[in-house]
């Protein structure tokens, strides 16, 4: 009776020092991770959110006068302004252009539809600072390969151009040059995903192309696109490269103030107000992982199970 | 007559899904050759009438001789530090992502939902909202303005740790590792014999990934390195057209940096992207799927 109970104690032991090892070996397993995660991610948000509350001059308690003052300063409203207008237009486009090219495509040869989304595709690989020249280049009238249609508008200089279309147009056609192609081809795969014997079915009741495409294709793909649309509204919140980089066309196109993560950067190098740029780069991370919480808890977008 | 209708229909129907097929193949399509194309062309010849010419070998290898020779070469030197850059964060964000996809996927542990809802919030956040937050505590370490904080910053990547999480959770099942470990292996003996031989496929995804975002990373180098010879090829060839004016159509400095060493500049950062671009198009669509369409 002893030694049974001894050797279920015994057991239990083995058990136990067996899990607690596991964990160790998980934790190991994890570890250059999690010192990163810490390091990039955890840590410097809120580094920035501790400085947000300190007159970073004297170092000294500030209360939430950084905020107050990133409030107080008119080019925030600007800037803000400027950031929506441009991802208004930018998701808009970015929904409606992706899912018509990506309907479209489903709708003709398999391998002609391959070819046209790789060629959507490779514009992907033009970004950041490459992305701003391409585009200074394509909306100059006097070296542009669309020079014809400028012209046509009687646009003569870079200026007539970005001008006349706006900044949030301008950048707009950026982002969607070079990022639609990606969620093309994404969608491509969602729909070729689409069970054959739905469309074939709806196909013998009748339903034309353009049935099949908004009826039945699209409801199959709506959360897709949704999940596009909320992660494009988060990214172009934070825009920062393409109107910094304007400032490579010089003269009226330096706009060293036209988005949010712009003033953070002129508070922090232009001002050495260390304090302000954590107040407003704190307040644009707490509004980007408001969204992350979004996504991850009230859809089914990521799998955490 | 009900047919010969529904015929012209679907004509009608072809003609407008080619017709603006064809326009988004300009939009997409003219920028990329055209770019590509006025690489091989002179100052001279970018401005004449027509915006694409023949491509003219001698110009092409003068911009190159001239860009290549500026302060020093420069130039080769941002390439450089772009490649120490992006061998040195895609192989820190494989050791990292690697084995932490790997525990996540197949051990239970306390912690482990809340480091996987940390990663989608760190993944879903765009990079750009933590820059200046990542400089402000970089600038508190002394790790500015130095090959080790660029590397570090570059290494966290938390969409390689779901792409593997996924993999593993979805290609290797828990049986086969519980047996390896019946049979006397070790839990490290298990992750480097059994499971990462099968993960190629995933190692090769992540260091894609993780390539095409350090690769052109701008904000996080403008940020951090503020002396040139640290510069990568994006801050590079930004300070290049700055100091040189080549794209305010204004004329008046020394420099011999005009629009088709721009060109040839940027089409360094472009073109190791679209080769990559074409030799991995399985992984880029694998890899998306992953990302946008799981769960």
């Amino acid at each position: 009776m002893t030694s049974l109970l001894m050797s279920q104690i015994d057991r239990e032991r083995a058990e136990k020092s067996a899990r607690l090892r596991n964990i160790g070996y998980s934790y190991i397993f994890l570890l250059p991770y999690l010192i990163l995660l810490a390091m990039f991610g955890i840590i410097p948000i809120s580094y920035a959110f501790g400085l947000s509350f300190i007159d970073t001059i004297d170092y000294v308690f500030y209360g939430v006068k950084n905020y107050d003052f990133v409030f107080a300063d008119f080019r925030i409203m600007r800037s803000l302004t400027n950031v929506l207008t441009f991802v208004v237009f930018w998701v808009t486009l970015t929904v409606l252009g992706v899912v018509t090219l990506s309907l479209m495509l489903d709708n003709i040869g398999k391998r002609i539809a391959g070819t046209l989304r790789t060629l959507y595709f490779l514009p992907g690989a033009v970004s950041s600072s490459a992305l701003v020249v391409l585009w200074i280049f394509v909306l100059d009238p006097a070296v542009s390969p669309f020079q014809g249609i400028m012209h046509f508008f009687g646009w003569e200089t870079l200026a007539d151009t970005v001008f006349t279309i706006g900044m949030p147009a301008v950048f707009m056609l950026m982002a969607f040059f070079t990022g639609a192609g990606g969620w093309i081809v994404v969608f491509g795969g969602a729909l070729s995903g689409i069970s054959t014997e739905v469309v074939e079915a709806a196909r013998v009741d009748g339903a034309n192309r353009a049935q099949l495409a908004l009826r039945i294709k699209l409801p199959l793909i709506w959360r897709s696109v949704i999940l596009m649309g909320i992660l494009s509204f988060a990214t172009g919140m934070q825009i920062f490269v393409e109107p910094q980089l304007m400032s490579m066309a010089r003269g009226p196109f330096t706009m060293p103030d036209w988005s949010l993560n712009q003033m953070a950067y002129q508070y922090a190098f232009q001002m050495g107000d260390f304090g302000a740029s954590a107040a407003l780069s704190t307040l644009l991370v707490a509004f980007s992982i408001s969204i992350a919480l979004v996504v991850v808890f009230k859809t089914k977008f990521y799998n955490i199970s | 007559m009900i047919d010969v209708i529904r015929r012209k229909n679907l004509t009608y129907g072809q003609f407008i899904i080619f017709a603006t097929l064809l326009f988004a193949l300009c939009f997409f399509g003219i920028p990329v050759v055209w770019l590509i194309s006025a690489a091989f062309r002179s100052e001279v010849s970018l401005y004449s009438a027509k915006a694409f010419d023949w491509p003219d070998l001698v110009s092409f290898a003068e911009s190159w001789v001239t860009l290549t020779t500026y302060n020093d070469f420069q130039i080769l030197l941002w390439a450089k530090n772009t490649l120490i850059y992006c061998a040195g964060g895609v192989i820190l964000s494989l050791i990292a992502c690697i084995p932490a996809g790997y525990a996540l996927a197949l051990s239970e542990f306390p912690g482990r939902r809340l480091i996987l809802i940390a990663t989608l919030i760190a993944m879903i956040t765009p990079s750009t909202a933590l820059v200046l937050p990542i400089f402000l505590e970089l600038n508190l370490l002394g790790l500015t303005n130095s090959y080790s904080g660029m590397v570090l910053a570059s290494g966290f990547f938390p969409f390689g740790v779901y792409l593997t999480y996924i993999f593993f959770s979805s290609s290797l099942p828990k049986g086969v590792l519980d047996s390896a470990v019946i049979d006397g292996c070790s839990r490290f003996q298990v992750f480097t014999r059994i499971a990462l031989p099968l993960a190629k496929p995933i190692i090769s995804l992540v260091a894609f990934f993780s390539f095409l975002a350090i690769w052109a990373n701008y904000f996080l180098a403008f940020v951090l390195l503020s002396d040139p010879t640290l510069y990568n090829l994006p801050v590079g060839l930004t300070d290049l057209v700055s100091s040189s004016g080549a794209l305010s159509n204004l004329a008046g400095n020394d420099i011999p940096i005009r629009k088709p060493e721009v060109i040839l500049a940027a089409m360094l950062i472009i073109v190791p992207v679209l080769i990559v671009f074409l030799a991995a198009q399985r992984f880029v669509k694998s890899g998306m799927l992953a990302g946008a369409e799981k769960g």
